[in-house]
């Protein structure tokens, strides 16, 4: 199954190649993928189309590893990095350092993200008492420290004055311009994130149980819980800054993962991963070729996409909201 | 909220006395203060009928309309809150996050770039954006998301938390959609809608307040007919049928008022956020065990709450005022946390 999402998504990879403001055909974009030569085509493939369909990928697996471990972590099917208030958290500081430190280098904004998504998820996790409360709590907890994030950074943009319009585009998500350096950039985030989840998964396993249990079996919670915390966080850090937050892909995801019935936790967590990758690849493949020649950010159709699943996901009733004890 | 019961019942007009006194004080402080340094003797002179042209104009056309729209929209966002909480039995409930004040920033959104494109595509100026619509549109919008929801809530008999969620999730797909046409489609309009969205009383007139008025004053007419539903519908739906309580009719009439009033407000003044959602729980606090005392309570905090607001905005922030979103948000989530942290 997991083969075949990847598969899927490389073929959306190809697709997004072939579509644009400037369509190729498919033996031009593969002659020019295998040989390379300095003409147009080479360029648009080589360092507009391509680095831009793998940064949306490798974005998709952070955000879905992310909202997985939050998920696993708090044992609560509400959590996620938008719904925590994680993604907000991230952001927050980072559009503040982009108007008034302009002098920090691009470089430290993930440390930055990392720190501010670490404060908003404390926060919210402190309110709704490590997310084991009802799972309405947490999610309100984490919508309300957004609100209060939000708040700031529109008055953050508005004392911003020329830079507003390009700040907005980059939050509400998008890869519009991104090349090899903001890849190179955001991958090691990621891969730490994903790695760390493999690396970890029987911890995770047993964090399914219930807390009471894996604490039985000679797990010990505050080594982990931080461990898991920081992990899940990182992939949002480093990919907020080059992506901005991409609305509900770290939520639905893992969601999605299930409705397939992984057979293990390893499984879960690849099948998450590819899903979150297909999803941002294939809304960022729309996102420049439905309205051209303009560009629509990507958070409008995953929010699109990912909004109305949530909806119908709240309303089944196999949805547990009873909490986890 | 846990107050200790008093011994002995002070008497109901203490309390709504004291309120109304400091609500007094602090609108006759936002009409004495400001960034234009007026002597206390000029607006003395306005007040009292006569006085300079130019003081004239500042206290009449610019502080005036001001405070009273700040005033009727805390009522709103107040009442909204309190009537969202009590039939969702959910003591956080607030029209930003029950996703109304998101309908009402995507209509607005909408609106302006469309009425940008058909009015004239080239200008870049203030003037010929159509700011007057604004509040109608805010409205429409509102009471959409508030209809999506309902719908959400009736076609598939949700209970009170999953209509919460579908609210949550609402909102944040209408707010998306928004932040992303303006990002797509933007340009020299963003500082207005930016200024909306983060909630300001900046240059609202008199004709703000008329359009609130009306709302304002069906809203509150109403509430008192609809008193014993209100109640009712605090409990599970068989047991309110028990009472004899026609359980769909009175929350769909309920849910509809309070989408009205938040809506509206959110349409004239942009979403202020967490009044909604605080205000009712400070009134319950003061009101104690005293219930028929909670719902003025609601409507005073409210209008207080706003007023001090925008008050703190304009002399804090001075020429570069400090949009009232912002500040209640800073103050409001302290309250939020302590409440959320008393939440079992």
């Amino acid at each position: 199954m997991t083969a075949l999402i990847v598969a899927t998504g490389l073929l959306v990879v190809v697709a997004g190649l072939l579509v644009g403001s400037k369509p190729l055909g498919l033996s031009k974009v593969l002659s020019v993928l295998v040989s390379p030569d300095g003409k147009i085509e080479s360029i648009l493939v080589w360092t507009l189309r391509l680095p831009r369909s793998l940064s949306a990928l490798v974005a998709g697996a952070g955000l879905a590893v992310s909202g997985y471990l939050l998920q696993a972590l708090t044992r609560n099917p509400l959590a996620g990095p938008d719904i925590t208030g994680v993604a907000s958290g991230a952001v927050a500081p980072i559009v503040f350092c982009f108007v008034f430190l302009p002098w920090i280098s691009s470089v430290y904004h993930p440390f930055v993200g990392l720190a501010g998504g670490l404060t908003a998820a404390s926060v919210t996790l402190w309110i709704s008492r490590g997310g084991r409360g009802r799972p309405l709590h947490l999610a309100l907890g984490g919508i309300s420290v957004s609100l209060f994030l939000g708040a700031i950074t529109t008055y953050v943009l508005l004392l911003s004055g020329p830079q507003t319009p390009s700040l907005l585009f980059w939050l509400s998500g998008g890869f519009q311009g991104r090349s090899w350096p903001q890849l190179l950039y955001m991958t090691p985030w990621v891969a730490v994130a994903v790695v760390g989840a493999f690396a970890c998964q029987r911890v995770i396993g047993m964090l399914a149980l219930s807390e009471h249990a894996s604490i039985g079996m000679g797990l010990n919670m505050n080594l982990w819980k931080p461990i898991l915390l920081v992990l899940a966080i990182m992939p949002v850090a480093g990919v907020a800054p080059v992506a901005g937050p991409v609305a509900f892909v770290g939520l639905v995801s893992p969601h999605i993962a299930r409705l397939l019935k992984p057979q293990s936790t390893l499984w879960s967590i690849a099948l998450t991963t590819a899903i979150g990758a297909l999803m941002v690849v294939t809304a960022d493949v729309i996102a420049r070729s439905i309205a051209l020649p303009r560009e629509l950010p990507v958070g409008i159709i995953t929010a699109l996409l990912g909004g109305p699943f949530f909806v119908y996901l709240v309303q089944t009733q196999s949805f547990s909201l009873k909490g986890g004890h | 909220m846990t107050m200790s019961a008093p011994v002995q019942r002070p008497s109901l007009i203490a309390p709504l006395f004291a309120l109304l006194a400091l609500m007094v004080l602090v609108f006759l402080a936002a009409v004495f203060l400001g960034v234009a340094d007026l002597p206390a003797t000029d607006v003395a002179a306005v007040m009292a009928g006569h006085g300079s042209d130019q003081a004239k104009s500042i206290i009449l056309d610019i502080r005036l309309p001001r405070i009273v729209t700040g005033i009727l929209a805390g009522i709103h966002f107040a009442v909204a809150g309190l009537l969202l909480q009590t039939i969702t039995r959910n003591p956080l409930a607030d029209p930003s996050i029950m996703g109304i004040s998101q309908g009402a920033t995507l209509a607005v959104t909408i609106f302006l770039l469309f009425a940008v494109y058909i009015y004239d595509p080239g200008s870049n100026t203030l003037a010929v954006l159509p700011v007057a619509w604004l509040p109608a549109i805010g409205t429409v919008g509102g009471i959409m998301a508030g209809g999506i929801i309902y719908l959400l809530a009736f076609r598939l008999d949700l209970g009170p938390l999953r209509i919460t969620l579908c609210g949550i999730a609402i909102g944040a797909v209408l707010h998306a959609a928004a932040i992303g046409l303006i990002a797509g489609w933007g340009s020299a309009r963003i500082e207005i809608l930016l200024e909306w969205l983060s909630g300001s009383l900046y240059a609202r007139s008199w004709n703000h307040v008329l359009f609130l008025l009306p709302f304002t004053v069906a809203g509150l007419a109403v509430l008192p007919i609809l008193r014993r539903s209100i109640d009712l519908l605090r409990f599970d739906p068989p047991v309110a049928r028990s009472f004899g309580l026609s359980y769909r009719k009175q929350l769909s009439v309920v849910l509809l008022l309070s989408c009205a009033l938040a809506a509206s407000a959110v349409g004239a003044v942009g979403p202020i956020i967490f009044v909604g959602l605080v205000v009712p729980h400070l009134a319950r606090f003061l009101a104690g065990k005293r219930f028929a005392l909670v719902l003025p309570f609601t409507v005073a905090l409210g209008a207080f709450i706003v007023t001090l607001g925008d008050l703190l905005g304009r002399l804090l922030g001075q020429t570069e005022e400090i949009p009232i979103g912002v500040i209640t948000a800073v103050f409001g989530v302290p309250v939020l946390i302590a409440l959320l942290r008393k939440i079992p």
